[in-house]
């Protein structure tokens, strides 16, 4: 029933802010002419908003009324109705909080007093889900943003509005400043990510079922800027894509095969993990003067491989510029970081300067170097206290379902990153790959050291036949952690790990 | 207290003179400036302390420089600065983030604003020795506010905003106190310069 009241919340914003923003357009708009593209801001043209009145040409009729559209596919521009959805949102993670008995969703405006009263603090929650849940909730937030027409910064400040909100009065726990910034930054990459797979699937020209389907593909992917399509009508409405979420290239490649991982107290496991991971790469980063933020990013999954969801990062490209006729490329990169297996976890959300450069070593052999270095704006590593081994069993809390009384077996911590990925290529597929990355998080929340992590890795692939192919990748995760006792302890972890797999697609 | 009102006092006779003079509004240009002040409420907050820390009150200094993408986004720094006093001594904090300033609605001077940094603090309380002690934290800035006369050279923001400083330990003569958060609230005005 809670859940049914949720999903009537939810449309009832949706429909209310509709009407609402149609019927109140933005004043500055009103004093456009009509059916006037404005021009973009030279300096900055995806944060600009173009404006025009959209004829909806696929049924001849013109509404005066519907609030303006940067293109004849894109959303209706509705800053009110995002910020509505936002908290729409926010009641529906409320409920479905209520609806599994967690206490922490018991809010009552003396709730919302005592949060606001005592600020930001760190939480105690585990590591998946402040690592993978709360960003997840973030991308509901930006796409509440995109799908209303704003643009992708406009949208990372309603993902803000959405998670300061919803630490603030969504919940009885104290307002968190590491899910703060986990949500609105994982928001951010996750959720343009998700925005922009969803359209890769939406077919806008196809009519009936496979419109249809497509509509419903591209929904799960993106539920905000689908449920916001059904009810608006752009669900059938025929149009081309908005040009912007259109990629230059895209290519990807799945990989299905076994995992071996040591440590330094034991050698590889006997048994091998399972896994399946997907690489996918949407425009080339590699090339061209880019203002629009994500035309370019990179993607990595894995299931399996020592939990159920081991691996997902994120690199996307906000910023991209050639240097002179060098060939080199320089390029501002947000990530974002999670791993988490049976051996080590690890998750960070970083903004990075890159520079990079492609070469042709023969006709059919092209080699591509990228380096980097920026700033972890938070990282979170798995840590035990100095003097315990292992991470002992969790005692039950008689805090009530929901509440995090600790302890916490990871550290957060802000620090700076640096790493570089090369890439050999015979006839446009991937036959060696090398990536490093190298992170510093000097730790504030919880057992006081600075963590040194790196990580290694090297693909080989042979193509066999078609898009199939077989791999073998070797990869090392080490970490030193300096720890600021009096005795300055240092200690080493290292984590080995082979692979081999079949691979389908083509990179 | 006084702080805020001097700045709103001032605040006020801005646009009132700028009016007199018949000024034309001048086109706004790249640079954004903001220079204010306010008045501050700080709470500190550690993970494992069983006490409700008491609120402190203070004046506040703050202040941003940086770049205007489009008549709708400013991005650059932002300073805050806040000194407060207790029965034992004073602390001075000082946060450094770097912050992107929005105005959903271009007709309209409401804005929101939000960033992340550095936070330095200088605390002389139940220190070790006779020096005081300084911490470095991790900052975040949210706030909003209201902007009058945005499309002139000269402005004025009426602003509340929420500063927070993660510490990590914090040494006192009682050991250090762990996983220590301030948070920092403020409500002021501000001339913005464009």
């Amino acid at each position: 029933m809670r859940y049914v009241c949720a999903v009537v919340v939810f449309v009832a914003c949706l429909a209310t802010a509709r009407t609402a923003d149609a019927q109140a357009p933005d004043p500055s708009v009103q004093e456009k002419p009509d059916l006037v593209q404005q021009l973009p801001d030279p300096v900055m043209p995806f944060v600009s908003m173009p404006v025009t009145f959209d004829r909806e040409q696929s049924t001849g009729s013109v509404n005066t009324k519907e609030a303006p559209r940067a293109c004849e596919g894109c959303p209706p521009r509705r800053i009110g109705t995002s910020l509505l959805q936002t908290t729409g949102i926010n009641v529906i993670y409320g409920l479905a909080n209520l609806a599994r008995g967690q206490v922490t969703g018991r809010i009552t405006p003396k709730t919302w007093w005592a949060n606001m009263q005592q600020g930001w603090v760190w939480d105690l929650d585990d590591f998946t889900v402040n690592q993978i849940g709360h960003p997840y909730q973030g991308t509901n937030y930006f796409n509440a943003g995109r799908a209303n027409g704003l643009s992708f910064y406009e949208s990372a400040a309603v993902t803000a509005f959405g998670s300061a909100t919803w630490e603030f009065f969504g919940e009885t726990n104290h307002a968190s400043l590491n899910d703060f910034i986990n949500t609105t930054l994982g928001g951010v990459t996750l959720g343009e990510m998700f925005h922009r797979a969803g359209w890769l699937i939406r077919n806008t020209n196809a009519t009936g079922k496979r419109r249809l389907w497509s509509e419903i593909g591209a929904t799960a992917l993106d539920p905000i800027t689908g449920l916001n399509r059904f009810v608006s009508g752009d669900s059938s409405r025929v149009t081309d894509k908005p040009s912007d979420l259109v990629p230059s290239s895209l290519s990807g490649v799945a990989s299905a095969g076994v995992l071996w991982r040591g440590s330094q107290s034991s050698a590889f496991t006997e048994a091998g993990d399972p896994f399946v991971e997907v690489d996918a790469y949407y425009g080339d980063a590699n090339v061209g003067r880019s203002r629009t933020p994500y035309d370019a990013f990179w993607l990595r999954m894995r299931f399996g491989g020592g939990s159920a969801f081991s691996e997902a990062r994120v690199r996307g490209r906000l910023f991209g510029q050639p240097l002179g006729k060098s060939g080199l490329q320089f390029s501002v990169i947000q990530t974002y970081n999670y791993q988490n297996n049976d051996a080590y976890s690890t998750g960070s959300q970083a903004i990075d300067a890159a520079i990079g450069t492609s070469r042709a070593l023969s006709p059919r052999t092209n080699f591509w170097i990228l380096g980097w270095g920026g700033l972890t704006v938070l990282g979170a590593v798995d840590s035990l206290p100095l003097g315990v081994t292992e991470r002992p069993e969790e005692e039950t809390s008689s805090a009530g379902q929901g509440v995090s009384e600790g302890p916490r077996y990871y550290d957060y911590g802000p620090g700076s990153d640096f790493g570089t990925l090369a890439r050999l290529t015979r006839d446009g597929r991937e036959v060696l790959l090398f990536f490093y990355v190298g992170r510093q998080i000097y730790s504030l929340d919880g057992v006081r050291a600075n963590h040194f992590l790196q990580h290694t890795r090297v693909d080989l692939l042979l193509p066999l036949r078609g898009p199939l192919g077989l791999g073998a990748s070797a990869e090392y995760f080490h970490r030193r952690s300096y720890y600021q006792d009096a005795e300055g302890t240092i200690k080493t972890y290292h984590y080995p790990q082979v692979r081999a797999y079949f691979t389908w697609g083509n990179r | 207290m006084k702080c805020f009102r001097i700045c709103l006092a001032l605040a006020w006779f801005i646009p009132v003179s700028a009016l007199a003079q018949g000024l034309q509004p001048a086109p706004p240009s790249r640079l954004w400036i903001v220079a204010g002040g306010a008045s501050g409420t700080l709470r500190g907050h550690c993970q494992d302390c069983a006490q409700d820390f008491p609120f402190r009150h203070g004046g506040a200094l703050v202040g941003n420089a940086g770049y205007r993408i489009n008549p709708r986004v400013d991005v650059g720094a932002d300073l805050f600065w806040m000194q407060w006093r207790n029965e034992s001594g004073r602390i001075r904090a000082t946060a450094i983030d770097a912050i992107a300033q929005f105005r959903p609605w271009e007709s309209t001077g409401f804005f929101v604003k939000g960033g992340a940094g550095m936070a330095f603090v200088r605390n002389w309380v139940q220190t070790l020795g006779p020096h005081p002690d300084d911490s470095k934290a991790l900052a975040v800035v949210i706030g909003g506010g209201w902007e009058f006369k945005t499309n002139s050279r000269l402005g004025l923001q009426l602003f509340a905003m929420q500063h927070v400083g993660a510490l990590g330990d914090l040494q006192t003569v009682n050991g250090p106190v762990a996983d220590v958060t301030g948070n920092f609230w403020s409500l002021g005005a501000a001339i913005v310069i464009r």
